[in-house]
């Protein structure tokens, strides 16, 4: 003890070394760098054993993006054919959307809706801006021997133009006075058009609708498109009165009450007002009706398509799973392989933070290589499904993130173990490794 | 005050059913300038004590000063700092990075201390000049021949300018004229003012080096010049361990008692 403090006249006191502050805050990224080109070199030098594990991943990540890019499709082109129904329109009906099978007796023997509900709604609400009644068939059409079956007929007003969200092409639309007079006038959509008329003037023209009526076009409407499989332009439009007479006039209708915009809910309930004093139903009695909405069926479609999110989201995450196991395992490999190297590192200055590093960046190397492989598969089988399928798929950025976040979370979550433990090793024992 | 200051240092292993004093009681400096061989037989502690001075270990007991600083409580970081900033590790099977080349292997330590690309670079070029394979820098190790091989890792140690360059067996795995290669460079080394530090169990290695320290059984029983400690012949070296030992014992019996 004595002698080794014993001051030596020829030294000069030390000064310990220092890395100094901005040389300390660089590291990390210099580190980063050595990090990231040594994973991509072990990357390289592993071929095999890493696309192995990227395969996994990328199955993984590409399910996920697929999934959601078809639900995505869905879930636009649902909501695009729904506003064609109208969105501020009310169907006031003896039967209810999406009703399931318990409920369908209790429907079932609900009274009909007849004139007399139209005539109240029409002289009670004070909020609507049209009312329409709709009744509707399917019935033969034709001109001579042309004849067409399966048509949609729909008796109904004048209001019915606006609360459909259909457009005239040509002529007029019914009017109160076609209503009132119960006239053989009627209006047909852009199918029958062309196919009774093929571009000629389709006005003035005479349908036999059913085996007894006869009709004449006052007007031709625009084209809508399909709804839900269907073609909204294969039907005739007939007057209440008239349709009433060809038809029978015992059927139950829907009326359909067009609210003022951002009042659809004060309107539904002045529609259950009006409906329930008419039918003198006492408070503790139930509606005996029902008005729908469309976001009532947008309520079950997101039902539908959150359960088909969560089974995507959960074939999304097993797979992931596996792939994360893989990853895991080539990491642990690779660190056992290493061990020595690990040992060199931490004698020549790393610290723990900088071999964690290290090895999560192999890891996060292989899971993002694995993720952009993965969204380009995920993207080309969304496509391939739009192409041969009737579904659409939109690819938004948003899924792209998500791909790209998975799997950067992926490898870190199942690189962080072996990165840990690769850390975890003493110098000397990770030198003397054989 | 010299570069390293070893006092009382120990080194016990906890196997759990019995204790190993892998080192019993190590004092001796070593000043700045020296080149000092640390000889002993495997077993004899020498490798645990090449591991504190090191600082890839700390001692039980003990201080142990690398210029100027108590380094044997520094915490783990603060060790891998130390390594990286005062000492250049050579080891016996060179060590390199497999597929990094001899350049990229000389950065590495600069790297861990946030040297930038440039600077990394022009300094691993140096290095590798000082070593006489500037025209070697790009090839891979396993480009190179063993002498080479162990260059690139001396050129490594020394481009962190470190205040100890310590080399473990460096000749072990190289043929004898390639090790005497390496042997006139570590001594070019210290004539150019580099202080050496050489672990072997070659007495004909620790006798080409000024000084030499021999270890048995954890315990220092020569410090002397080089040719004289290593070849001292076996009798001598049992009598001076036998003495050495009952001299600790009386002391740490003395300190007991004292305590």
């Amino acid at each position: 003890m004595a002698d080794a403090t014993l001051p030596s006249p020829t030294e000069t006191s030390f000064a310990p070394k220092r890395i100094g502050f901005w040389r300390g805050i660089f590291r990390i990224f210099r580190e980063l760098r050595e990090a990231i080109s040594q994973a991509l070199t072990s990357l390289v030098a592993h071929r095999l054993r890493a696309a192995l594990t990227i395969t996994g991943i990328s199955i993984g990540v590409g399910t996920v993006i697929a999934i959601y890019s078809a639900v995505a499709g869905l879930d636009s082109s649902f909501a695009k054919q729904l506003s064609s129904l109208g969105p501020n329109t009310l169907y006031v009906s003896k039967w209810s959307w999406g009703s399931n099978r318990e409920n369908w007796w209790k429907l079932r023997n609900r009274p009909a809706i007849f004139r007399g509900d139209y005539k109240a709604l029409q002289a009670g609400m004070t909020l609507s801006e049209a009312i329409s009644p709709i009744v509707g068939t399917q019935a033969t059409v034709g001109i001579g021997e042309h004849e067409l079956q399966n048509i949609d007929i729909r008796g109904t007003n004048d209001a019915f133009l606006e609360s459909g969200g259909y457009q005239v092409k040509r002529g007029r639309f019914l009017t109160t006075m076609d209503e009132d007079i119960g006239t053989d006038a009627c209006v047909i959509g852009a199918d029958l058009e062309d196919a009774f008329f093929k571009g000629a003037d389709a006005l003035g023209g005479r349908l036999k609708v059913g085996p007894m009526a006869r009709c004449t076009v006052v007007g031709t409407l625009v084209r809508k498109g399909n709804a839900f499989g269907q073609s909204q332009d294969k039907l005739v439009i007939m007057p209440l009165s008239s349709f009433g007479q060809a038809f029978g006039a015992k059927r139950s209708m829907t009326i359909a009450v067009v609210a003022p915009i951002g009042k659809v809910r004060e309107t539904e309930e002045e529609i259950v007002q009006v409906m329930r004093t008419y039918r003198r139903l006492l408070p503790d009695q139930e509606d005996n009706f029902t008005v729908n909405r469309q976001d009532k069926i947008l309520q079950s479609f997101n039902q539908t398509t959150l359960a088909l999110k969560i089974v995507a989201g959960l074939i999304g995450i097993i797979t992931l799973l596996v792939g994360g196991i893989g990853i895991m395992n080539i990491l642990l490999v690779s660190v056992k392989e290493r061990t020595r190297e690990i040992g060199v590192r931490r004698a020549l200055g790393a610290r723990r933070s900088t071999i964690l590093l290290q090895f999560l960046c192999e890891a996060v190397a292989v899971s993002c290589v694995g993720g952009m492989l993965g969204t380009v598969l995920g993207i080309s089988v969304a496509w391939f499904l739009a192409q041969v399928t009737p579904m659409s798929a939109a690819v938004s950025p948003k899924v792209l993130l998500l791909g790209v976040g998975f799997s950067i979370g992926t490898g870190l979550l199942f690189g962080i173990w072996p990165a840990a433990s690769a850390a975890a090793l003493q110098p000397i024992e990770a030198l003397r490794h054989e | 005050m010299a570069l390293i200051e070893l006092d009382h240092i120990t080194k016990t292993y906890d196997l759990g059913l019995s204790k190993v004093h892998a080192l019993r009681d190590i004092n001796f400096n070593i000043s700045k300038g020296e080149f000092v061989a640390i000889v002993g037989q495997s077993g004899s502690g020498k490798s645990t004590l090449m591991n504190i001075l090191g600082c890839l270990d700390v001692p039980t007991t003990g201080a142990y000063r690398l210029g100027g600083r108590d380094v044997s409580t520094l915490a783990d970081d603060e060790l891998a700092d130390v390594r990286n900033l005062e000492i250049g590790f050579v080891f016996q099977s060179f060590q390199l990075l497999p597929r990094a080349s001899a350049l990229e292997n000389v950065e590495l330590p600069l790297i861990y201390r946030g040297v930038g690309p440039k600077e990394r670079r022009a300094k691993a070029k140096a290095a590798l000049d000082r070593v006489q394979l500037g025209d070697r820098m790009h090839h891979k190790p396993t480009e190179l021949s063993g002498g080479q091989r162990q260059r690139v890792a001396i050129a490594r140690a020394l481009v962190t300018d470190p205040s100890l360059l310590l080399a473990d067996e460096p000749t072990g795995n190289l043929d004898s004229a390639t090790g005497e290669d390496i042997i006139r460079l570590f001594l070019a080394l210290h004539a150019a003012g580099n202080t050496i530090v050489l672990v072997t169990h070659e007495p004909k290695l620790a006798a080409r080096c000024p000084r030499a320290v021999r270890v048995v059984d954890g315990l220092v029983v020569a410090d002397g010049e080089g040719k004289q400690v290593a070849f001292e012949n076996q009798r001598d070296i049992d009598a001076a361990a036998a003495a050495a030992l009952a001299a600790q014992q009386q002391t740490a019996v003395g300190r007991a008692q004292s305590a």
